[in-house]
């Protein structure tokens, strides 16, 4: 049994926290967040020449023959500094489609241009009624003589505004909520009909609202087989379930050091906060959380990484814990920081905000309890 | 023991929703001029612009039963914004412990709702710990004023406040709890800066405020020198019943439900899912006990004892309740409650959920911290001495 990292991971690993600290203070991220396109273009560039944005992709590919835990060990340290970049949108969950499915021709088209960071991806499966169930889909592909008609909305795309393209599920066959019948497209973004509105996120990162008005697709556009799409659409999600996972971790982690540190730094009633036991035993809690959240990361990256039977039951185990510890550990180390722990002035607010997106990401905290115990 | 409102009472709610239904705002009025004449017409109720002044300074002098009434009908109304500062904290420490002729000089501008007032307490290094403050206040030579230096933080409003009530420093002798003096004076004068402090979702409410070689006459003292921390401790205790909000969370819970069941699950809402349901159903039964937690308090009030530790209690209670509303309305708005404006997708209802949830937050930090509630708990109630030094 092991659970140290590869040389090679550790080396990662090593490279992208220097990077967040070198890059990724809280005033370096508000200057990007506050700056068009929300991330740092210049920094992406880095990501890419640094080989990060071809770690999960196979050699065939252009990539570096990487898996789930190659990217849970970069998603953690992007995690410590809430990066912007759009890695989770455009190589996990875009990229993470195409690779599973594409054909040669669109591997050629798009795969060197996604691992340089030329171009970008975006994942579109989510729905205005969708819940948070990803086979639950409306959007309705019309049969034409040679392909596709869609129509309707999808939501909550992650950094879509500056997408090259989109991967999209849409409905071929059977009813609303059924796994079967569901089909994925590329559409590159300047398609005939197809309009992109960006917007913010509390967390300061980027997303969109899609509109398909009567877009066209061809057959060159669909990406695997017709009415079978929902397979990889559910593996991409759980790598992105993963990834979330990993950054979340990495995010506790400041929030429960940083709590620590203030505690020790801040005089009241002429003792450091730390002096109370109230707060050391919270504080124990929050440290305790995290382990929890780094075991069950482990345990369903691994899982996920061997294709292992109980990967799917480990993904929603997952979730549940993140979310439940994301609130326990933002919300305390919010209130240890008393006052300074509300304002934009301190970290600790922005890691708290990133956690409650990350929280109703891919199905919340409720949701996969239940999932998990259907 | 008896909890039916007698036919007075029932013919005094009558009154009063007659009166908010009547006066309340209409589409394309002038917000500001009907704000002014609700409180007119308010006042010529017999001072139900001022609910809980005594009857003395002009207050109408209601039974515990009318002020609850009161405070469930308006929660459920439309009524003008108001602030707190002036009429609900100030007010009662002047009535208790100013002058008459301080009483006479500000109560009837912050009855008008002439004057806004804020108040000067925490500061960088006294927190929940505010006993610690050291804004220091020298008295002149002549004895005719007093000269200001420190910085206040958290100040709500002060970058509209025309004057401001503040804890000052007067002597380092004794306990620290000893040598603090009350304080009013101008906010807009030379020597005071006002730092806006940005709170997680943007919002621009509290301050930093700076305060150098600010003069103040003697006469602008409440109570006697050293004396500030007693009157201070009393106004908390008000400050701490009133932000228990619990008619407010009453309205606020009713809302959330109709939310939850506008947000499709299934075949059904949000509202047929067990583990949501369950978590509205444990909320609204905490809710039902902390009403009458309020009630009690409220009783004992009436007895004319003033709210003493069990405002405490309510404080707790209250902003818990507040903020399980405000993360169950976030979480019946789902992924779309991450959405920063900008978009249209989602419940309506679902944009800006997590920046109230996020404002919720401060809610068990204001106003003593709910450590610092629960540590006034232990000694007050539980009679518990700590013997640790």
């Amino acid at each position: 049994m092991n659970f140290d990292l590869s040389e090679e991971q550790q080396l990662v690993s090593d490279s992208i926290e220097r990077f967040v600290l070198n890059n990724y203070d809280l005033e370096s991220r508000v200057t990007i967040v506050q700056q068009s396109p929300g991330f740092s273009l210049d920094h992406w560039k880095t990501m890419s020449e640094l080989g990060w944005l071809g770690l999960p992709f196979s050699e065939d590919d252009g990539g570096f023959g990487g898996d789930q835990l190659d990217t849970m060990v970069l998603m953690e340290q992007f995690g410590k500094g809430l990066v912007l970049e759009p890695f989770l949108a455009s190589i996990v969950l875009g990229g993470g489609v195409l690779k599973r499915v594409a054909s040669e021709a669109q591997r050629k088209a798009w795969l060197e241009v996604v691992i340089d960071g030329s171009k970008q991806l975006a994942l579109a499966y989510a729905e205005p009624e969708s819940g948070y169930e990803p086979h639950n889909v409306a959007v309705a592909g019309n049969k034409t003589n040679d392909g596709y008609t869609l129509t309707g909305t999808k939501c909550m795309v992650l950094h879509g505004k500056t997408a090259d393209a989109f991967v999209v599920s849409f409905r071929t066959s059977g009813g609303v909520v059924d796994q079967s019948g569901i089909s994925l497209a590329l559409i590159p973004a300047d398609r005939d009909g197809l309009t992109v509105q960006g917007f913010p996120t509390v967390d300061g990162l980027q997303s969109s609202e899609l509109t398909f008005n009567q877009v066209s697709i061809t057959a060159d556009d669909l990406l695997g087989e017709i009415d079978n799409g929902f397979g990889a659409l559910n593996e991409v999600i759980n790598d992105g379930i993963l990834a979330v996972a990993a950054e979340a971790l990495g995010a506790m982690e400041i929030l429960y050091k940083d709590t620590v540190a203030y505690t020790q730094a801040r005089e009241q009633f002429d003792h450091p906060l730390s002096d109370f036991q109230v707060l050391q035993h919270r504080m124990v809690e929050m440290f305790m959380e995290y382990e929890q959240c780094k075991s069950l990361l482990f345990r369903a990256t691994m899982e996920v990484a061997a294709g292992g039977d109980d990967a799917q039951r480990c993904v929603h185990a997952l979730k549940h814990l993140i979310g439940k510890a994301a609130f326990f550990v933002g919300e305390n180390a919010v209130q240890t920081h008393g006052g300074m722990g509300v304002t934009e002035e301190l970290r600790v607010g922005h890691y708290f905000k990133r956690l409650l997106v990350i929280e109703a990401q891919f199905g919340n905290t409720d949701y996969h309890l239940d999932q998990f115990s259907a | 023991m008896d909890i039916e409102l007698s036919n007075d009472d029932l013919s005094f709610e009558a009154e009063v929703r007659e009166f908010l239904a009547g006066n309340a705002y209409k589409d394309g009025e002038d917000p500001n001029k009907w704000r002014m004449d609700w409180f007119e017409k308010a006042r010529g109720k017999g001072g139900w612009d001022v609910p809980k002044w005594p009857a003395k300074f002009g207050g109408p002098g209601w039974t515990p039963n009318q002020h609850y009434i009161w405070q469930k009908e308006t929660a459920r109304s439309s009524t003008p914004w108001d602030m707190p500062f002036g009429l609900s904290m100030l007010g009662p420490v002047l009535m208790a412990h100013g002058s008459e002729e301080q009483q006479e000089r500000f109560l009837p501008d912050i009855r008008a709702r002439k004057v806004n007032w804020c108040q000067g307490y925490s500061e960088p290094g006294a927190g929940s710990d505010l006993a610690s403050l050291k804004t220091k206040a020298v008295l002149s030579e002549d004895g005719s004023h007093y000269v200001v230096n420190g910085t206040k933080i958290w100040t709500t409003m002060a970058h509209i406040a025309d004057w401001i009530f503040c804890l000052t420093r007067t002597s380092d002798a004794g306990i620290k709890q000893e040598g603090i003096t009350f304080l009013l004076f101008p906010m807009k004068q030379e020597g005071i800066e006002v730092k806006p402090i940005i709170t997680l979702g943007g919002s621009h409410s509290v301050n930093t405020v700076f305060f150098t070689d600010i003069k103040v006459p003697v006469e602008n003292r409440v109570g006697a020198e050293g004396k500030g921390w007693t009157y201070a401790k009393g106004l908390l205790e008000h400050e701490r019943t009133g932000i228990a909000g619990i008619s407010n969370s009453i309205v606020a819970l009713e809302g959330l439900k109709d939310k939850a069941s506008s947000v499709k699950r299934g075949n059904g809402s949000l509202m047929d899912v067990p583990s949501f349901k369950a978590k509205v159903a444990a909320l609204e039964i905490d809710l039902m006990a902390v009403e009458y937690t309020e009630l009690r308090s409220l009783a004992t009030a009436s007895a004319g004892t003033a709210p003493g530790p069990e405002s405490s209690i309510l404080k707790l209670k209250g902003t818990d309740i507040q903020q399980r509303i405000q993360k169950l309305t976030m979480e019946a708005g789902g992924q779309f409650s991450a959405a920063w404006g900008g978009t249209n997708a989602g419940p309506d209802f679902a944009r800006a959920g997590m920046g109230g949830y996020m404002g919720s937050r401060v809610y068990t930090i204001y106003g003593g911290a709910s450590e610092v509630q629960k540590d006034i708990v232990t000694k007050k109630v539980l009679g518990i001495k700590s013997s640790k030094k």
